[in-house]
């Protein structure tokens, strides 16, 4: 029996999947490879049937990244779970010491990495998005999206799903936040910062739309409110749990004008206007703080100043 | 023989599950009883310990019925999967011969079998249900009515790594679902006989009228939204689609008549009026009937 599956939900990749699988085999000695092919309607199964050593199912009606990721638990024979999407990367050995680590701890029910950040080109681009390193009960920091959540950096034990249930396929591109925050409410976590996957980060034209990433944190904050009925957090007071969810909004809120603001050298308007909206929408009174709009103002004057002066800012971008 | 799965989903009734869990046994020679306890809060898990033989697993956070189920597929390793209620019960050596028909056609994802229906105080009735046990492609039919009831049905567990998992956020209608998406892309059959005893929701109990509007309405957006959008129905003639449609919302409509109907004779007034609007966003023709025949029927 392999100790750690890892489950690869792939669509319409194929010129992708292939690096990400060979990361996978090559992060450690005992995995088993689940890919599953979320109804492709390309060359995927052709690329899956040259790939050798792995477990292929086959989805003939796409069930979404969540619904896929089910599958492939459901068709895991190892006593851990990680989830690698079809463009990131695995490091070398980290399935191993995380397994073994988890292993280790015998009541923990995930163990949590960090990952570089790359930009669409695999290249580093220096940036780490790491977890604050602590051991053991993480889950008010995970209600609090006050920790970077990827399915990439975890590794899970498949148990903590037969207490709290499998991946929600409604709140796309959440499940992997509401999953953790479900096992870290009974479950210890062990945390660490040392990096285990390459995150090729999308850019607002990446082809997944400039208003999905404020889409979803729209969603996570909604989302919220479904976790507060989790036992843990019904027994606060109501004023704690106001406070909870007040940081909360303001994280996010932050978190929308940062991206918003960081992708006006890149002109990308169009995400940058979908994050300000939602922001505004969430939090008014913080969106519009005059720090928050004179640095916005001025960063978005000496573009278009640029712009002006500059007639070779005014073609298109090649793709 | 292959191993087949029975997965009992419970929540709070350890005095019916017993009876449950000893049909299950009887019902085939080579299969494991998993019961998946969905948080109960009450004996549940003392009673579980002493049914010898069974997989116990223990839900900490309530999943309802569907969310549980796929628990119990997660803890299951046969290559045949069959849910039970807690509250069902499964005729001797039902099973097995279930299986060694579907195993005659490796074609067809799915087997069924009729039911025999259950009065509220446990005693069996005279009729089963379905009456006609539609065979093959079923996919049509399965479009206008849930004729399938969730305990008489195995399938094959390749099925779910073809069609996906059964979908949790559909409380009531996920079995009905599931079958759907089998239904596109396998044959299925029935074994023309009882198979288990059925115990149908009442008012009285927690699946009650109070569920019915939001039922009905759930099953009118899942069609709109999912079974219309499937591969084999988008490509199918106008004319069939449109049959499918007049099927189905004339099944709903007939059912949410009913349980106004129902709601009125038992003085639940709120309940009457929320199953009414419910019914006048699917079809208006159909309340105004309702209307006449409640008429008619009211004293004078």
């Amino acid at each position: 029996m392999p100790s750690v599956s890892i489950i690869i939900p792939t669509c319409n990749r194929p010129q992708l999947l292939p690096r990400a699988v060979e990361s996978a085999r090559a992060a450690g000695t005992d995995v088993e490879i689940i890919v599953v092919d979320d109804a492709s309607h390309d060359e995927t199964a052709a690329v899956c049937a040259r790939l050798s050593g792995i477990k292929y199912i086959r989805l003939e009606r796409n069930q979404g990244v969540a619904g896929a990721r089910n599958v492939g638990i459901l068709a895991s024979s190892a006593e851990f779970v990680a989830f690698l999407d079809d463009d990131d990367l695995r490091l070398p050995g980290s399935l191993d010491w995380q397994t073994g680590t988890l292993a280790a701890a015998r009541g923990a029910g995930f163990v949590c990495g960090a990952m570089l950040i790359a930009d669409q080109n695999y290249r580093p681009t220096g940036a780490v998005s790491a977890p604050p390193e602590m051991d053991g009960d993480v889950f008010w920091q995970l209600l609090e999206l006050d920790f970077p959540v990827m399915p990439l950096s975890l590794v899970i034990r498949k148990q903590c799903f037969l207490s709290i249930g499998l991946l929600n396929r409604r709140i796309p591109g959440i499940d992997d936040w509401d999953i953790l925050v479900r096992i870290a409410e009974l479950f210890p976590g062990i945390t660490s910062a040392e990096p285990v996957g390459i995150y090729r980060q999308p850019t607002p034209c990446s082809g997944q739309g400039s208003s999905v990433q404020s889409d979803q944190l729209a969603r996570a904050a909604n989302h919220q409110l479904q976790l507060f009925e989790l036992p843990r957090v019904k027994a606060l007071s109501k004023s704690e749990r106001q406070a909870i969810r007040r940081r909360t909004i303001n994280r996010i809120t932050d978190t929308l004008l940062w991206n918003a603001w960081r992708s006006l050298p890149q002109k990308e308007f169009g995400f940058a206007v979908a994050n300000i909206a939602t922001a505004l929408r969430l939090n008014p009174f913080r969106a519009l703080r005059p720090a928050v709009v004179r640095r916005m103002g001025t960063t978005l004057s000496e573009r278009l100043s640029e712009r002006n002066s500059d007639p070779s800012g005014l073609k298109s971008p090649t793709a | 023989m292959s191993l087949t799965s029975i997965i009992i989903t419970t929540h709070n009734r350890p005095k019916l599950l017993r009876r449950a869990v000893e049909s299950a046994f009887a019902a085939g020679a080579n299969l494991e009883v998993i019961v998946v306890d969905d948080a109960s809060t009450d004996e549940t898990a003392t009673v579980c310990r002493d049914l010898t033989g069974i997989k116990y697993v223990r839900v900490e956070r309530n999943q309802r019925v569907a969310g549980a189920r796929n628990l119990g597929l997660l803890a299951s390793s046969g290559q045949y999967i069959t849910f039970l209620d807690d509250d069902d019960v499964r005729l001797p050596g039902s099973l097995d011969k279930q299986i060694k028909l579907l195993e005659t056609n490796s074609e067809a994802g799915l087997i069924y079998g009729q039911a025999i229906l259950v009065d509220q105080s446990g005693t069996p009735t005279n009729q089963s249900y379905p009456r006609i046990c539609h065979q093959g492609d079923v996919l049509w039919e399965l479009l206008g009515q849930n004729f399938i009831p969730c305990g008489t049905a195995v399938f094959r567990r390749s099925c779910i790594d073809r069609v996906g998992l059964p979908d949790q956020s559909l409380a009531g209608i996920d079995d009905w679902d599931l079958w759907i998406r089998i239904a596109e892309l396998y044959s299925i059959m029935a074994l023309p006989e009882p198979v288990m005893y059925w115990r149908r929701s009442t008012p009285a109990s927690q699946q009650g009228t109070s569920a019915a509007s939001r039922i009905v309405l759930q099953s009118v957006e899942q069609f709109q939204q999912s079974w219309k959008n499937l591969p084999r129905v988008l490509s199918a003639s106008h004319e069939m689609k449109r049959r499918a449609w007049r099927h189905f919302s004339a099944n709903m409509s007939a059912h949410l008549s009913f349980e106004v109907l129902r709601a009125l004779r038992h003085r639940q007034l709120v309940q009457a009026t929320k199953n009414l609007f419910a019914l006048l966003r699917l079809s208006p023709a159909a309340m105004l009937r309702l209307l006449r025949i409640n008429n008619a029927h009211s004293p004078r």
